[in-house]
């Protein structure tokens, strides 16, 4: 009886000790989770911010237009994926906690950044840059949002 | 009178001077701008490949896979033009211009191969594309002879 009973004691002691052993793994799980979420919002942001800064380049003639278009259209692709990335709500990066706190709001401005350069992207194919570029002070606001919703990390 | 003509000969050669300076200048901030669009461009590319990678990893559902290979896509067709000033600098290694035939060629390969993957991952998704994703496209084969990477 008493050998069943130390039996059962290790055995309740190797359970909570691998218990123990798990949880950490767990919790390194869902780091790594957070961190690839993170890294993939940021993969969309770093393309915005690369093409606006070329067609930027371009509107102030210090490098030629001929891939304006093209400029146009990767924004607003990358735009369409904006929102989706920012669903799970994984605090960290430059996004500060306010993204999911208000959240109605954010969304509302990412829905509408990527209807306006969706509407650029597409006056471009049909009625060329220049006509296409008429919004793009109003399309491209990024500012506006990231004095709300970013802590930049320099 | 020769007072006057060596006033003359200062001011032109002032003139001058100030001319190449401002000349100088503005190559060098042209040169730079160049080097800066075309970083845009490779940047663009790499978190694109990045983002797709993810995917390619398990890391992130890979629902908007075809829309990033069609970023990537039209992106590259775009690096040509960035790179045919002749403007050394940034990570382009000199070898761009004086291979500029190899390097443009390698470019036109990649245009097509990201045209293709694009093509695969809207038919397709992920278990199409991500052969391609891993093996297709050229970017190591010409990142090793033709980029200096700084760190």
């Amino acid at each position: 009886m008493r050998g069943v009973r130390v039996l059962r004691e290790i055995r309740a002691a190797a359970i909570g000790a691998t218990a123990v052993m798990l949880l950490p793994a767990a919790v390194h799980a869902d780091d790594n989770k957070n961190k690839d979420i993170i890294d993939y919002r940021q993969h969309i942001m770093k393309t915005l911010n690369e093409q606006s800064a070329a067609l930027g380049q371009i509107l102030s003639t210090t490098v030629p237009g001929e891939n304006t278009s093209a400029h146009l259209q990767t924004i607003a692709l990358a735009a369409s994926l904006a929102l989706k990335a920012f669903e799970p709500k994984v605090p960290g990066g430059e996004a500060k906690p306010e993204v999911w706190a208000n959240w109605p709001d954010f969304s509302k401005r990412m829905t509408a950044f990527a209807q306006k350069t969706a509407e650029m992207a597409k006056i471009s194919k049909e009625r060329g840059n220049d006509a296409a570029l008429q919004n793009v002070v109003d399309a491209l606001s990024c500012k506006a949002c990231h004095d709300v919703y970013r802590a930049e990390k320099k | 009178m020769i007072r006057s003509a060596a006033l003359v000969k200062l001011t032109l050669l002032g003139a001058a001077f100030i001319g190449t300076s401002v000349l100088s200048v503005s190559a060098f901030a042209d040169d730079q701008e160049t080097i800066d669009y075309r970083e845009h461009i490779m940047k663009t590319m790499g978190e694109q490949v990045a983002a797709m990678n993810q995917m390619r990893q398990g890391k992130i559902a890979p629902d908007n896979l075809a829309v990033h290979a069609e970023i990537l896509a039209v992106t590259a067709a775009t690096a040509k033009n960035a790179f045919t000033p002749k403007v050394v600098g940034g990570e382009a290694k000199a070898d761009v211009w004086a291979n500029w035939q190899d390097f443009s060629k390698r470019l036109d390969e990649l245009v097509a191969a990201t045209t293709d993957l694009a093509k695969t991952a809207k038919q397709g998704g992920l278990t199409a594309a991500s052969p391609k994703l891993q093996g297709a496209l050229p970017c190591k084969g010409c990142h090793e002879t033709y980029r200096e990477e700084k760190k």
